[in-house]
């Protein structure tokens, strides 16, 4: 197939931070969606994995000012120089050219975590064990086909739903179309959340509505002064919810222009 | 010719440089990977056909619709549907995680099962079902036959007006025993809400989605409130950036909650006093003349003093709230000062649909009444009831009852025997279970005056509050009976259990969701066939009251459990309106807005079940609003700030008690006088509080942390942070001020104590935490399920003390007073 370098789609989402409400149904939805290994102790956070992960944030201000607020994280599929492209000595990610979503091959991981220490977001978790699916307790049982389990010793991250992509251009090509509807492909925790925080779509496309909510005033990205184009694209009017996106200096954060969008 | 030490060195340095323009290394890398990754105990998820199957969630009383992806008869996903009303789309997580409730054999029953091992062990041996109905049913005739019918006592944790709980009771009836035991909610709180002050037995519907002003006493719209996918999705309606007519929500809240973070303003009420402060602002809008004049005037009873047929002079709404309620003395007990209940007075009635809500947390719990009756005045005064955008007033779902039946004359007997809880008598005439007066009974007789309980829909011995008191009761009673799928704390006590199935192998009903406004009834469907030996609970009572044998078997003339559902849903066809199915349309709050009757989409009954079975739902979307001279049905035919229903009960509890002067005293009323009548502030009782629990242990509900009877589902662990569960212990929130008091760093472990006992947690500093108080999370430390819950945290409904609460002597949940201690 004929790589389409950029001039294609380019998948990407916006999460609406004034929306989220910290229900943690994206991540729910993530692990069912991808087969993501449940461990008897979730609370060891440097061993679990959580493709999407809720980053719990507060404004520091003392009672009764205090507001807490919740940033959902999934990997950023960074466009540019993406890092853990680039470090990889297997070849085992790679960001698809047509499509703009950063892969991660399983089977030619080495486990070497040079990605993990290369990703600044965090993005990417290391299978510390063996999945956890005990003979004869049944969690095997609701395991989605369409994703292969891990096994112990590889890296795993987001993969915007591939699969989902897959089922819908199979869908597409069967009734004789090329081209995706808007929303006929979304990933699960855009499809899950139940605040209609998450927007999934064509960046590169002017119609669909993630394109437009990527350039609202509200807009922002995380770590944005890295230059590592994340395509995921995060929405607040809060300030002080800006403000912990990145390490500014006082002068570099904008206030948000209040102007109507969407 | 020997090999010089040269050529040695050229070859390895030749044979290295080599190697490295060959693919070789690359390749052994990439074969080195695939070796040491294919174990063979790494699951291959087996591949088949894909398809959706469409239910309706039945984990909470929710309602939210799902659609179930399976390959072939394996589930493998559940997703949120986007033709249904309720939750366009989105679901909650306890929803989304449903899968492992099925599937994780070591959460639930696998066959019935009779207790081999202690109490409490889980050691159980696997029958049939023939034998597990056969144990219970020669249990039953052994106490009819002995005539003692009401030794059987049944919990019941389904909804009020249930079919299932409407077959209990029958059972129960038809057996000859009084003790049918529904657990409280708030629902039950409303339902008294709307009696004493609206004369309407109904549900109540808050329209959410047209109001423009929300004032939130503590209800957790983010921790879960009332149906979940409902509110979530409303919440990010009201967050559209191009969404015509702002919203403004207020929350009231004594910790920075995701609610009362999100809102638009947060005011931290002392918790236990938000009756006072509703009555401040009440204040502030009665001296203003913010109030609505018509509704006022013309459709309500009890705002001005009043005298009665005997001459007495009586004290009206508005001269109470001048007299106690006056910014500067609710500031003192509320801890809010007086311009902020001032401004926000002004601006909650200068609202166009100002709506006050009210049901704590999750409105899971049963509230307090004088709280609601004084948070709802607000709604009276403001004239936005049965309005657009306000608190509707509805018919309760137009179901059918099942058939009457005439009990023998051994279950007549065992029926005029008085209940062990007290409640429904004239003591707690409003209330339909005490499972605090049960425990009490029960540990308080000498013999066994319980022979046999049911447990259905319930854990108490998890979610009952005072130190464990239920579960001491259960070791005193000789049959424990339960009918959980799950292996939950009280299945684990009983002597026979009779696993239901669970929510993707059902039938089931789905009764009109907790505080939304529209009529709606779901029914949801088995999604896949029984993964284990269970039976749905519905169809066990059939099969038990068959076992009994004449005469309660004749009460049941059913097949099945789907008969008795279609008995009483002829109700919703003969009343002639409501569709069942949802497609493109307007949402049900815009249609009813409309006044338009929705086309009909069927002629006869069957093609009506079929449709719901089908598409799991049936709504009405037709409201008569306003009609103030028409839906209040107190005796005064007006809505009631002064409740004659309260009087008429005291009236009724005096004639027959030797005591009539305390009668108020026998019903938990602190108040005295007219104000009983009225909307107050109870004076706050914390049950020890002094200088030994110099603190306030408050609880606090979690949307992605089940504290009802259902487990957390496993996935669910992976969103706790590490603030909230760290391997076996919970965290206590507490202000960085109090916890310099005690010494306290962040995550440093304490012992905490209350009047029921103590525990051992750890503390994780909060600034958004009223100081003073200590925050506790409801619904970790279970002692049963799996690996994923089991002795994780601590279960703080062990540590709460409660209060009755007065009128309906349901448990006072939130405050409990407490210490704490650092621990090395």
């Amino acid at each position: 197939m004929e790589e389409t370098h950029g001039k294609g789609p380019r998948y990407g989402m916006t999460i609406d931070l004034d929306k989220c409400t910290g229900c943690g149904t994206c991540m729910i939805a993530c692990a069912a969606e991808n087969n993501v290994t449940v461990l008897p102790d979730e609370s060891d956070k440097q061993r679990n994995i959580a493709w999407m992960l809720l980053y719990k944030i507060t404004n520091g201000k003392p009672f009764p000012h205090t507001e807490v607020s919740y940033f959902p994280r999934p990997c950023m599929h960074c466009e540019h120089h993406t890092p853990c492209v680039s470090v990889c000595p297997a070849t085992a990610t790679r960001m698809d050219p047509n499509t703009g979503i950063v892969s991660q091959i399983y089977t030619r991981c080495i486990g070497c975590r040079y990605c993990m220490a290369a990703c600044p977001y965090h993005a990417r978790n290391f299978n510390w064990y063996d999945a956890y699916f005990p003979k004869g307790k049944g969690l095997d049982k609701y395991l989605s086909p369409e994703v292969s389990p891990r096994m112990r010793g590889v890296v795993e991250k987001c993969t915007f739903c591939h699969h989902r992509l897959m089922r819908a251009k199979e869908k597409a090509y069967a009734e004789g179309r090329r081209e995706l509807e808007e929303g006929e492909y979304i990933t699960a925790c855009a499809e899950a959340c139940p605040a209609q925080a998450i927007t999934f779509g064509d960046l590169n496309n002017p119609n669909h509505k993630v394109s437009k909510l990527a350039k609202s005033p509200r807009a922002f990205r995380l770590l944005e002064r890295l230059g590592t184009e994340p395509k995921v694209y995060y929405l607040s009017s809060k300030e002080w919810v800006r403000k912990l996106a990145d390490n500014y200096r006082p002068e570099e954060l904008q206030p948000v222009i209040k102007t109507k969008t969407g | 010719m020997g090999i010089t030490r040269r050529d040695f060195v050229k070859l390895v340095v030749g044979g290295v440089a080599g190697l490295h323009v060959t693919p070789l290394p690359w390749k052994l890398t990439d074969d080195i990977a695939i070796w040491t990754q294919t174990w063979p105990w790494v699951p291959v998820p087996p591949i088949g056909a894909f398809n959706h199957e469409k239910s309706v969630c039945t984990l909470c009383p929710g309602g939210c619709g799902i659609k179930v992806r399976k390959v072939d008869e394996r589930a493998v996903k559940i997703e949120g549907r986007t033709d249904f009303p309720i939750n366009p789309g989105g679901i909650c997580p306890v929803g989304m995680g449903g899968l492992q409730l099925v599937y994780d054999k070591d959460l639930r029953f696998t066959s019935p099962m009779k207790r081999v091992g202690p109490r409490g062990s889980g050691d159980f041996l696997p029958i049939s079902w023939d034998e597990a109905i056969g144990i219970l049913a020669s249990r039953i005739k052994g106490l009819r036959l002995d005539g003692s019918p009401e030794r059987l006592v049944a919990i019941d944790g389904n909804r009020r007006g249930s079919t299932l709980s409407q077959l209990i009771s029958r059972l129960m009836r038809a057996i000859g025993s009084p003790n049918y035991i529904r657990c409280a909610s708030v629902e039950d709180t409303y339902w008294m809400l709307n009696v004493l002050m609206q004369g309407r037995e109904g549900p109540i519907g808050f329209d959410l989605e047209n109001s423009d002003f929300i004032l939130s006493f503590g209800c957790g719209l983010l921790e879960g409130w009332g149906s979940p996918g409902r509110t979530l999705n409303t919440w990010g309606m009201w967050h559209e950036q191009d969404r015509k007519g702002k919203v403004k929500i207020v929350q009231i809240d004594s910790r920075a909650s995701n609610t009362a973070s999100k809102a638009h303003q947060w005011v931290a009420v002392r918790p236990g006093t938000e009756a006072a402060f509703a009555l401040g602002l009440a204040h502030v809008i009665i001296k203003e003349g913010l109030y609505s004049n018509e509704f006022v005037e013309n459709y309500a009873f009890g705002f001005d003093d009043w005298t009665s047929s005997d001459g007495q002079k009586h004290l009206g709404f508005k001269s109470l709230v001048q007299k106690k309620y006056s910014p500067s003395q609710v500031a003192d007990l509320t801890g809010v000062d007086a311009r902020t209940i001032e401004t926000l007075a002004r601006n909650f009635a200068k609202a166009r649909a100002p709506l006050a809500i009210f049901g704590k947390g999750k409105a899971l719990l049963n509230g307090s009444i004088y709280e609601f009756m004084a948070i709802h005045s607000l709604n009276a005064l403001v004239g936005n009831i049965n309005m657009p955008g306000g608190v509707l007033v509805h018919d309760p779902l137009p179901l059918k009852d099942l058939p009457e039946f005439e009990p023998d004359p051994i279950a007549e007997t065992g029926l005029k025997k008085p209940r062990i809880d007290e409640a429904d008598t004239k003591k707690y005439p409003f209330t339909e279970g005490l499972i605090y007066n049960f425990a009490k009974a029960v540990l308080g007789s000498s013999g066994s005056a319980v022979d046999t309980l049911l447990v259905f829909g319930a854990n108490p011995s998890f979610t009952e509050p005072d130190g464990g008191l239920f579960s001491r009761a259960l070791k005193k009673i000789p049959f424990i009976v339960s009918f959980s799928p799950f292996r939950d704390e009280t299945a684990l006590m009983a002597d026979l259990i009779l696993p239901d199935h669970t929510h993707l192998e059902k039938m089931e009903e789905i009764l009109w969701p907790p505080t939304l406004q529209y009529p709606f009834y779901g029914v949801s469907r088995p999604v896949v066939g029984p993964v284990f030996k269970t039976k749905n609970v519905g169809d066990t009572i059939l099969e038990l009251a068959k076992a009994l044998e004449e005469p309660v078997a004749s009460a049941f003339p059913w097949n099945n459990y789907e008969e008795a559902l279609k008995v009483r849903a002829k109700g919703l066809f003969e009343s002639g309106r409501g569709l069942v199915s949802y497609e493109d349309q307007a949402p049900p709050w815009e249609q009813m807005k409309k006044g338009r009757s929705p086309k009909p989409e069927y002629t006869n009954f069957d093609e009506m079940w079929d449709a719901i079975k089908s598409s799991g739902m049936w709504y009405r979307p037709i409201h008569s609003f306003k009609n103030w001279g028409k839906i209040f049905k107190t005796p005064n035919y007006k809505f009631e700030f002064y409740s004659t229903q309260i009087q008429l009960a005291i009236d009724e509890l005096s004639q027959t008690t030797d005591k009539p002067g305390q009668t108020v005293d026998i019903m938990a009323i602190r108040a005295s006088r007219d104000e009983v009548f009225l909307p107050h502030q109870e004076p706050p009782v914390l049950p020890g509080k002094n200088s030994t629990y110099p603190l306030v242990m408050v609880l606090y509900e979690m949307i992605n942390l089940s504290d009802s009877w259902i487990p957390s589902p496993p996935f669910l662990t992976k969103t706790w942070f590490d603030n909230e569960l760290r391997k076996k212990d919970s965290f206590a929130e507490i202000n960085p001020r109090t916890a310099k008091q005690y010494g306290l760093e962040d995550g440093e472990k304490i012992v905490i104590e209350t009047p029921s006992g103590k525990a051992a947690l750890r503390v994780t500093l909060f600034e958004g935490a009223m100081p003073g108080y200590v925050f506790v999370p409801r619904g970790f430390g279970h002692i049963a399920y799996d690996e994923f819950l089991k002795h994780k945290g601590v279960n703080p409904n062990h540590l709460v003390t409660t209060a009755k609460d007065a009128l309906s002597g349901l448990p006072l949940w939130w405050t409990t007073p407490a210490r704490i201690k650092k621990t090395v």
